[in-house]
C-alpha cells in the first residue's frame, strides 16, 4: 500500500498515453477489489439458501457497453464460516460444486439470472454480459484475455463468464483459476445437430478427446434424460365448467343458472404434458447408443416424471366476468345516460326535483296487476321475459311462489368469528345471499352478458321497485335489520337507511302521528301523574322511573322517551366528520362543533322537562351524565357542569319541555329516503361498479372456496378503495388459476406427487393416454462425468432441434 | 378526513405539511380525563375542570417519527351512555384507541371490557388499543391498583399505561406509543403483500403483469 502510494508521488502519471484496453482492465479490477472477490478476502460460507443475490456495474470498451454483475448464493445466516486463508477451500467448493450439479439435468432452474450456476453447479459467479450479442472472435479474445488480465491482478476468487453470441443462443465461455488448476467452462451451441454428436457414442469419444488424458481413464458415467412431449392432453379428464349465458334464452331459462358464478377456464389449461425419461446413472457400455443402433428404450428408463406446462394466459371465467366490472371504475358517465333516461329522471337539470321522477310505478306491481295496464312503461333492452324473474329473483317477496326467500335471518358475517383465512376477507361484507348479493352477482353477469345497456336496465328497474316500495311503505327483502352497519359495503347500509326511513315511516301512520296527543298520556300513571297539576304542567312522554332517584324537589325521576340518533350511512358520517374537521382545532371551532353536537342534547333535555316538571339541571345531569353530580343537598352539579357559558347550562336554559314525540325530527325519513333514492339513481358508472364490486368480489371468493380453494389472504389495509379492489380481483384472479392448474394435476398425476417418479399405476396411465407407444424424444440430454487424477471433468449436451454442449474441464497448470 | 369511512395511511399528495396522518380515539367513561388528558398532549395545559364533551370533539399534533411527519387527528368522545351511538359512528375510521379509566373510579375500570366489546363491534379490524389508568397523581384516591390494570391490559392483549394529565405522567409517552405500533403494523401490513400492493395502475387488466411499486412505503 505504501509503496503505490510512494509511486504515485514520484510519477506524474500522463493517464492520455493509457490506451482504452488498459483502462477497460483498470476498471474490472477496480469493481472486483470493490466488490472484495479476491480470494483472500471472499467469505467462505459453507451453507446457503436458494436464494441468488447479486449487484452490477456499467462497463464500455470500444464502443460496447457491458454490464459486469456478480451472483451468489445468500449465506445462511447463524452458521459459522470457515476460517480458510488457502485457495484449497475455494477449489473444492467449485469441483465439488461441478460434481454434484451432474445429478441435476441442464434445464432445471436454480432461479439466478444466468444458467451457468445451474449448469456447473456454481454457488457465485460473475458475469460480463454485452448490452449487443458479441460475435466478432477478435473482439471476443481481446475481452476474453482483459477478463484473464484482470482476474490474474486481482486474484480472483470467482469463476468469470463472458455471454457471446447471441443472447438466445445463451452461450457463455468461462474460467477460474488459482496457482494450481485452471478450470475452463465452454459452451457450444448449434443450430443444428451434428451427427457426429447426436448419439452417446459420439459425445463419450468426443468428451475423451476434449479431455485428452495421456493414462487410461476410468468408466465414463452418464445420466440420460429423454423428453417426450405429450401433445394430446385432451386424453386426461379436463372438467369443464359451462360458461354459460345460457340464462339468457328464454325458454331455458333458469335462474339457478344465473346465480352461479363462473368458474375456471372453457380451454385446457394444460399447454403440453412432458414425459421425461431418465436413467439417472449408467457405465458408458452399459447402454449402447450409436449412429447406427440404439438400446435406449424409455419404457426401460428407471424414472419417469412429468412436467406440466400450462399455457401463459388461461382465461379463467370468474375473473373474466369480474374484470369487464372492474372495467366499468374508468367510466364517469351517468349509468342511466345509457338508457337515455338521466333527463326525464332529473338527474342532468339540478333544479327539477328529485320526486318528480316520471315513472314511479313498479315494473313489479305492474306485472301483479297485468297486462292491462295503460301506464306508458321504459322499454330496456332486457326482455321482460327474462327481466321478471330476475326481479323476482331481486325481491323475491313480491311473488307468492318462495322458491327464492331470503332467510328469516341476514347474519353479517365479522371477520373475527371466521377462523379460516378466507380470500377477499378485507372487502366489505354484506349478508351472504342476501339482496345486494343477489342483485351484484345478477348484475356482473347481466354485464358479462349483455354489456352495460343490460346493467343499466337492471340498475334502473332495480331504483324503480325501491322508489314504489318506499312509496308504499314495503320494506326491501334481504337487508340485515337495523341501522346502517359500516362493516357491510355501502350500498347495503344504503338501503339498511332505507329500511330504516320506510319502518319509521310505518311507525309514523300509527302512535308517532305529530297531532294525536292523547295516546302519550298512557305511560302517566294516575297516582304519580299528579292530578294536582295543573294540565300544562302535567309530566309527558315518560318512558320509566330511574331506580329511586328523586328530583332535587323530591319527587320522582323519570327516564323520558327519547328520539334516537339519526342513522346515517359512512359517506355521511365521513362527511360530517370533514365539515367538523374544517372548522379547526382552536377553541371555537371546538365551541361551534359543541353547538352542532347539542341537537340531540337539546331534544333530550326537552323530552327530560316533558317527563319532569319542576325538573332542575342537575336532575337532568343525574340520569344523563351522573359523575357530574353530587348526592349533597338532594343534588348538586359538578365542577364542570358549573363552568360559566358551558353548553350543557346554555343548552338547559333554552330547552322548553317537549315530549320527544313533538319534538322537530332528528331524523326526517322522507328526507333521507329521497336522498338514498337520488343517490343510487344519480350515480356514474364507475360509482355503481364501485358499489356492486364488494359484493361480487365477495361472491367470487366464496364461488373459489367452494371449488376448492384454500386459503386466504392477510391484512390489506390503508389502500383506497380501487386499490383494494385490484387487490381483491387479483386475488381471485390467481386463486381462479392455480384452481385450474390443480384440477389438470390431478387429472394427470393421479396419486403421484408432482415432481416426483410416477409409480407404476402412474406410468401405466399416461402410456395409455399416450396411445400406448411414446412418439419421437422432442429432447434428449446427456451428462458424461469422469474424475481424472486433476479433477472432476464434465461434459453435458442437450438435444432438441438444435443442440448444446457445454464442459467444464480442469488442468494443472504447468509452469515451465 | 375519514369518519365512517375505513382508515386509509396513504401520504396526502396534496397536503405537504404531512407525510402520514393517523386517526386516533380517546375513549372511556365519562369524566376519567380525557379532554385533559388530550389538552396535556395538544397544548400542554391542564385545566381542573373542562367542560363536559358534547358528543365529540377533535385536536391536530404533527409529531415526527422516523424522518416522517405523521399528523395526529385525535377526536375527544363524551363519555356519557347516551352518546354511545353517536361517537362509535366514529370508531371506524380510527387506528389507534386510547381506552381510559380512572384510577380512583372502580366503575370506571369495571366498564373497560363494555369499551373493548365496542371497539370489536364498530372499529376496523386492525385497530391498535392502549389502555390507560389516568389520574395517577391522586394517589391517596386510588381505588384500582396498578396490577390490576396491568393484568386486565395483559389479558386484552394490549399495552398499558398509568398516567396523569394533571402532572404531565406518561402523556407523550402513550401517543407516541401508540404511533410506533400503528407504523410497526402498518409495515408489517405493506410487507405481507407487497406483491398484491404492487398490482400496478388502476383498469390495468387482470392478466397483465404488475408494474412497478407505486404505493409508497412507510419507513416508520
Amino acid at each position: 500500500m505504501n509503496e503505490e502510494i510512494d509511486e504515485y508521488d514520484i510519477y506524474h502519471q500522463d493517464f492520455t498515453t493509457v490506451s482504452e484496453w488498459e483502462v477497460f482492465i483498470a476498471r474490472m479490477e477496480e469493481i472486483l477489489n470493490e466488490w472484495r472477490l479476491s480470494k483472500p478476502k471472499i467469505p467462505k460460507h459453507q451453507q446457503f439458501t436458494k436464494k441468488w443475490i447479486g449487484k452490477s456495474e456499467e462497463i464500455s470498451f470500444q464502443g460496447l457497453k457491458f454490464k459486469l454483475s456478480y451472483h451468489v448464493l445468500e449465506p445462511l445466516v447463524g452458521v459459522d464460516n470457515v476460517e480458510e486463508t488457502d485457495d484449497k477451500f475455494l477449489h473444492n467448493e467449485l469441483q465439488n460444486g461441478i460434481w454434484d450439479a451432474t445429478s441435476h439435468f441442464m434445464d432445471e432452474d436454480d432461479g439466478s439470472p444466468f444458467p451457468v450456476s445451474s449448469w456447473f453447479g456454481l454457488k457465485r459467479y460473475l458475469m460480463m454480459c454485452p448490452e449487443f450479442p458479441l460475435v466478432d472472435g477478435s473482439v471476443i479474445k481481446i475481452v476474453m484475455s482483459s477478463i484473464n488480465i484482470a482476474f490474474a491482478n486481482v486474484d480472483c476468487g470467482v469463476p468469470m463468464f463472458v455471454k457471446i453470441r447471441e443472447h438466445w443462443q445463451q452461450t457463455y465461455i468461462g474460467f477460474y483459476e488459482d496457482n494450481e488448476y485452471k478450470s475452463s467452462f465452454d459452451t457450444i451451441h448449434l443450430k443444428r445437430i451434428s451427427n457426429q454428436c447426436s448419439h452417446l457414442s459420439g459425445l463419450v469419444s468426443l468428451f475423451k478427446s476434449k479431455i485428452g488424458s495421456p493414462v487410461a481413464l476410468d468408466a465414463v458415467v452418464v445420466s440420460t434424460k429423454f423428453s417426450y412431449e405429450l401433445k394430446d392432453s385432451e386424453a386426461f379428464i379436463w372438467k369443464k365448467t359451462t360458461h354459460s349465458n345460457e340464462f339468457l334464452s328464454i325458454d331455458g331459462f333458469d335462474v339457478k343458472k344465473l346465480i352461479e358464478l363462473p368458474f375456471g377456464c372453457e380451454k385446457n389449461p394444460i399447454s403440453s404434458v412432458l414425459l421425461n425419461a431418465i436413467w439417472p446413472r449408467f457405465r458408458e457400455s452399459a447402454i449402447v447408443d450409436s449412429s447406427t443402433f440404439s438400446d435406449i428404450d424409455p419404457i426401460m428408463a428407471p424414472l419417469w416424471t412429468i412436467t406440466l406446462k400450462m399455457r401463459d394466459n388461461i382465461n379463467c371465467q370468474l375473473s373474466e366476468t369480474i374484470g369487464k366490472v372492474m372495467d366499468l371504475l374508468d367510466n364517469n358517465n351517468l349509468l342511466m345516460d345509457t338508457l337515455g333516461l338521466s333527463r326525464s329522471l332529473g338527474l342532468v337539470n339540478p333544479l327539477q326535483k328529485i320526486t318528480e321522477a316520471p315513472i314511479t310505478i313498479s315494473k313489479l306491481v305492474k306485472a301483479a296487476m297485468g297486462h292491462g295496464s295503460t301506464v306508458s312503461e321504459f322499454k330496456g333492452p332486457i326482455a321482460d321475459d327474462l327481466l321478471m324473474p330476475l326481479l323476482y329473483y331481486i325481491f323475491p317477496d313480491a311473488v307468492e311462489d318462495d322458491t327464492f326467500n331470503y332467510p328469516e335471518r341476514l347474519e353479517v358475517e365479522f371477520k373475527s368469528d371466521a377462523s379460516e383465512a378466507k380470500l377477499c376477507n378485507y372487502v366489505k361484507t354484506s349478508p351472504e345471499g342476501g339482496l345486494v348479493w343477489r342483485l351484484s352477482v345478477t348484475a356482473a353477469r347481466l354485464h358479462d352478458a349483455g354489456g352495460l345497456p343490460y346493467l343499466a336496465h337492471l340498475w334502473y328497474e332495480f331504483t324503480q321497485e325501491l322508489q314504489y316500495r318506499w312509496e308504499h311503505r314495503i320494506l326491501v327483502p334481504g337487508i340485515a335489520e337495523g341501522v346502517p352497519n359500516a362493516r357491510t359495503c355501502l350500498l347495503h347500509q344504503k338501503l339498511q337507511l332505507l329500511n330504516c326511513c320506510i319502518k319509521r315511516a310505518l311507525e309514523g301512520t300509527g302512535s308517532f302521528a305529530g297531532n294525536s296527543s292523547e295516546d302519550e298520556f298512557y305511560d302517566c300513571s294516575e297516582e304519580e301523574g299528579g292530578e294536582d297539576q295543573p294540565p300544562w304542567d302535567r309530566p309527558v312522554g315518560r318512558l320509566q322511573r330511574l331506580e329511586n332517584a328523586t328530583l332535587k324537589n323530591g319527587t320522582p325521576l323519570y327516564v323520558p322517551c327519547t328520539q334516537d340518533p339519526a342513522p346515517k350511512t359512512e359517506d355521511q358520517l365521513e362527511e360530517d366528520a370533514e365539515l367538523m374537521v374544517r372548522l379547526g382545532d382552536d377553541a371555537k371551532a371546538s365551541e361551534l362543533r359543541a353547538r352542532m353536537m347539542s341537537a340531540s342534547l337539546l331534544s333530550d333535555m326537552e323530552a327530560f322537562k316533558a317527563a319532569n316538571p319542576g325538573a332542575e339541571l342537575c336532575d337532568f345531569v343525574q340520569w344523563y351524565s351522573p359523575r357530574d353530580w353530587l348526592p349533597d343537598d338532594g343534588g348538586t352539579l359538578g365542577a364542570r357542569m358549573l363552568l360559566p357559558g358551558n353548553p350543557w347550562l346554555e343548552t338547559w336554559s333554552v330547552a322548553r319541555p317537549v315530549p320527544a314525540t313533538r319534538q322537530r325530527r332528528l331524523f326526517d325519513e322522507t328526507r333521507e329516503a329521497q336522498q338514498v333514492l337520488h343517490f343510487l339513481r344519480s350515480r356514474t358508472v364507475s360509482a355503481v361498479a364501485e358499489l356492486l364490486l364488494p359484493a361480487i368480489l365477495r361472491a367470487g371468493a366464496s364461488k373459489a372456496h367452494e371449488e376448492g380453494v384454500t386459503g386466504g389472504s392477510t391484512t390489506v389495509g390503508g389502500v383506497d378503495k380501487r386499490r383494494m379492489f385490484e387487490i381483491a380481483a387479483r386475488e381471485i384472479y390467481e386463486a381462479e388459476k392455480e384452481a385450474c392448474r390443480s384440477l389438470c394435476v390431478r387429472a394427470v398425476f393421479g396419486d403421484s406427487v408432482e415432481g416426483t417418479p410416477l409409480d407404476v399405476a402412474g406410468r401405466s396411465r399416461i402410456l395409455s393416454a399416450a396411445g400406448g407407444a411414446l412418439p419421437a424424444p422432442t429432447r434428449k440430454e446427456f451428462t458424461l462425468r469422469v474424475k481424472d487424477s486433476v479433477a472432476p471433468q464434465v461434459m453435458r449436451a442437450a438435444l432438441a432441434t438444435d443442440m448444446t454442449i457445454i464442459g467444464a474441464f480442469t488442468e494443472r497448470i504447468v509452469c515451465l | 378526513m375519514a369518519g365512517g369511512g375505513d382508515p386509509k395511511w396513504q401520504k396526502d399528495a396534496a397536503d405537504q405539511n404531512f407525510d402520514y396522518m393517523f386517526k386516533l380515539l380517546i375513549i372511556g367513561n365519562s369524566s376519567v380525563g380525557k379532554t385533559s388528558f388530550l389538552f396535556r398532549y395538544a397544548d400542554d395545559s391542564f385545566t381542573s375542570a373542562f367542560v363536559s364533551t358534547v358528543g365529540i370533539d377533535f385536536k391536530v399534533k404533527t409529531v415526527f417519527r422516523h424522518d416522517k411527519r405523521v399528523k395526529l387527528q385525535i377526536w375527544d368522545t363524551a363519555g356519557q351512555e347516551r352518546y354511545r351511538t353517536i361517537t362509535t359512528a366514529y370508531y371506524r375510521g380510527a387506528m389507534g384507541f386510547i381506552l381510559m379509566y380512572d384510577i380512583t373510579n372502580e366503575e370506571s375500570f369495571n366498564s373497560v371490557q363494555d369499551w373493548v366489546t365496542q371497539i370489536k363491534t364498530y372499529s376496523w379490524d386492525n385497530a391498535q388499543v392502549i389502555l390507560v389508568g389516568n389520574k395517577c397523581d391522586m394517589e391517596e384516591e386510588r381505588v384500582v391498583s396498578q396490577e390490576r390494570g396491568r393484568q386486565l391490559a395483559e389479558q386484552l392483549g394490549v399495552e398499558f399505561y398509568e398516567t396523569s394529565a394533571k402532572e404531565n405522567i406518561n402523556v407523550k409517552a402513550v401517543f407516541e406509543r401508540l404511533v410506533d405500533i400503528i407504523c410497526d403494523k402498518m409495515s408489517e401490513s405493506l410487507d405481507s403483500e407487497p406483491a398484491m400492493l404492487a398490482g400496478g395502475a388502476r383498469g390495468q387488466r387482470l392478466t397483465e403483469q404488475p408494474q412497478g411499486n407505486s404505493s409508497p412505503n412507510c419507513n416508520c
